[in-house]
């Protein structure tokens, strides 16, 4: 690698662990460029949380290197513990206590920290800084586990699926949270399984299944290199087989997603005329029809053979 | 050490806010006690059945039994001195008056010289005060029940004063010698405080399984894990948080035992303090040993209730071994809170022995090592 380990705020090599018979990661390399925000995708049991977990130093790796900030986190996982945020998937931690309480206990662990206000206005917490955490609703909670990955001002911030359980308001506001993080220079790890949230935020993106990194690059580059042809889609109609779409000129694929019927092209003019004159025949006018560009989604669906959100 | 501090704080907090928990740690033992206290102590009787033992046979002796079976506190109950000391262990007579040999032959001989003195202030002759009194009669009552002991020793001492000065008009022929028996009878509130207070004990440590477990589960401990802080840290703010919580359920426990049952904390407060450390050092490692093992809260509560139950009634708790079925007798003997059952009530209330103290405490150090030991080898953080 050519990078300047100043450059890069994560670097992996042959990255394996197994445990038993499975394969959880089997030689996973990556980097992650400091200020950069990376997405981590990939299905259930696709190895994301492994990785992230070795990163994270709470996890020893069977083979591989891994530079964290610099540092081997598997040798010194206790220099990263300081600089490093880490968001999980918890329940609430202390129940009893309050928002405020608990951000001062988390506060009190580190050398360097944010302020309990700086946090409480980023996450808009504010009005529930005095609630004891037990009664938070699901995106509140799930917003304090962010605040609490914040808390000493961390270089490098894993976020695990963040936005899981809020509304779209609370998360539209966490993307700005995030990108205004970037541009402060913190460097994110992000999984999840929203596409549009790594459309929207990650720099670049990896897609893993089996242990493995299928495809690593920007959201543009993974589309483009998969599909060149578009999908027009509609929804689907009763009286037209996959078989027969898929023949229907300049189409390479046919396929039904969620009540949809998306035929990929690499001439859409072509393609829906010829559509349209097969719907005429049957006498109906295919409702919501419509031309995109493929999304993260369908890269997603044609390298893992699933949808994400499973 | 901040953090350590600060840890402890939070532990502190959440466990006052824990409506739930306060109860079980606090108001249950204080249930037992009053529940327990009140069905066995059986409400203030106003006479007190005392053992009459004569070992004399003499007119003399008969007079002053007739003297004590005038008092309509006291109700004599003829017996020898070992079986008077059984029945006022099992509570049937709440004291002893022993009657020596030799006692008519001293108060005749004393009465004699009392008269034959012509009143100079009794030099000599056996009853003058330089000797000590002519003959003296044992007493036996039960020092940790405040009210019988202390009614039964001032009725004692008034018969005996007013006998002396009938028996020589002025010197004291007749003296009396306490004796303490500690009485180890179901009705007794003295044996049950320190019992219960080791139960409270017990559950406090076992019981603590569960929290640890479902933190694990919820992967809290993970997620402290992921901070700086030293693990040490994190066990040591729950241990001092357990701690804390042992030594508010002695003051209470033992404080009830004093205000309602008339209970005398006899030994040294430090010592008291000590064993109940001690004692819970020794759970909380057994609920640490329990924690390594659980994989989750159900299974953690399934085995501590399985361990807690059984020996909560096979350690001498609620009743002494000594009644117990002798196939119980050897599981009685490995269980820990035997032992600090066993400590306390020596300490607490001067209670008769199960072992010697230094061998109660050191079989609960060994437990603690022991479970520690496991904890270390095989507890998981996540």
């Amino acid at each position: 690698m050519t990078i300047a380990p100043s450059a890069s705020v994560i670097e992996v090599a042959g990255l394996r662990k197994h445990y038993g018979e499975v394969r959880a990661v089997d030689g996973v390399s990556f980097e992650v460029r400091r200020g950069e925000i990376f997405g981590l995708l990939g299905p259930n049991g696709a190895g994301k949380t492994t990785t992230v977990e070795i990163l994270e130093g709470l996890r020893t790796p069977d083979a591989g290197t891994v530079r964290v900030l610099g540092i081997d986190a598997t040798r010194h996982p206790d220099r990263i513990k300081e600089r490093i945020g880490i968001q999980l998937q918890t329940a609430a931690l202390y129940p009893f206590l309050t928002v405020s309480e608990v951000l001062d206990l988390f506060r009190s662990f580190y050398a360097r920290s944010r302020s309990t206000a700086w946090l409480l206005e980023a996450l808009d917490l504010g009005e529930r800084r005095h609630a004891q955490t037990r009664h938070l609703s699901g995106g509140q909670r799930q917003r304090l586990s962010v605040a609490l990955a914040l808390v000493n001002e961390p270089e490098l911030v894993f976020l695990d699926e963040p936005t899981t359980g809020m509304d779209p308001q609370a998360r539209r506001s966490l993307w700005d949270l995030v990108l205004r993080l970037r541009e402060q220079g913190t460097s994110v790890l992000l999984t999840t399984h929203y596409m549009e949230e790594a459309e929207q935020l990650c720099d670049r993106v990896a897609v893993m299944d089996h242990g493995h990194v299928l495809e690593l690059g920007t959201v543009e580059e993974l589309v483009t290199r998969r599909f060149h042809e578009r999908a027009v889609h509609f929804d689907t109609l009763p009286g037209l087989d996959m078989a027969e779409l898929g023949a229907l000129p300049k189409v390479k694929r046919a396929v039904i997603e969620d009540g949809e019927t998306v035929l990929y092209t690499s001439d859409v003019a072509a393609t829906i005329a010829a559509l349209l004159a097969r719907t005429e025949v049957l006498g109906r006018d295919p409702t919501n029809l419509g031309i995109r560009r493929a999304t993260l989604e369908d890269v997603f669906l044609d390298l893992t053979g699933h949808a994400l959100r499973e | 050490m901040q953090a350590l501090l600060r840890l402890t704080i939070a532990n502190v907090r959440s466990f006052v806010r824990d409506r739930n928990a306060l109860f079980w740690t606090f108001a249950f033992p204080v249930i037992f006690i009053l529940l327990f206290g009140a069905i066995f102590s059986g409400g203030g009787s106003t006479t007190y059945r005392v053992g009459w033992v004569d070992q004399d046979g003499t007119a003399g002796s008969a007079q002053l039994r007739q003297a004590f079976a005038s008092v309509p506190l006291l109700r004599l109950q003829d017996d020898s001195l070992s079986a008077a000391r059984a029945a006022m262990q099992k509570g049937d007579v709440q004291g002893i008056v022993v009657v020596p040999r030799g006692y008519g032959a001293a108060v005749a001989g004393s009465a004699g010289a009392g008269y034959a003195g012509t009143g100079s202030a009794g030099a000599t002759g056996p009853a003058t005060g330089a000797t000590g009194p002519a003959v003296r009669l044992e007493l036996y009552t039960d020092p940790s029940q405040q009210t019988s002991s202390t009614t039964i020793r001032q009725v004692v001492a008034q018969v005996v004063a007013s006998l002396n000065v009938a028996l020589t008009g002025r010197t004291a022929i007749l003296g009396v010698t306490d004796r303490a028996l500690q009485t180890q009878d179901l009705t007794s509130a003295a044996f049950l405080v320190p019992g219960i207070l080791g139960m409270a004990l017990m559950q406090l440590g076992l019981f603590g399984a569960v929290p640890l477990v479902a933190q694990r589960e919820k992967l809290i401990l993970k997620r402290l894990g992921a901070t700086p802080l030293p693990r040490w840290t994190l066990v040591g703010s729950n241990v001092v948080l357990r701690l804390l919580i042992g030594i508010g359920q002695a003051v209470l426990i033992m404080g009830i035992g004093v205000a309602a049952f008339g209970v005398t904390v006899l030994g040294s407060l430090w010592l008291m303090a000590g064993i109940v450390v001690l004692g819970a050092l020794t759970f909380i490692s057994i609920g640490y040993g329990i924690a390594s093992f659980a994989r989750t809260e159900e299974a953690a509560n399934g085995i501590v209730q399985v361990i807690q139950f059984p020996m909560m009634f096979l350690s001498g708790v609620f009743f002494p071994l000594e009644i117990m079925p002798s196939v119980l007798r050897p599981v009685a003997a490995v269980l820990p809170l035997t032992y600090l059952g066993d400590a306390l009530r020596q300490v607490m209330v001067g209670g008769s022995a199960y072992a010697p103290l230094p061998l109660d405490l050191g079989i609960l150090a060994a437990w603690f090592v022991v479970c520690l030991g496991i904890s270390a080898r095989f507890f998981r953080w996540e």
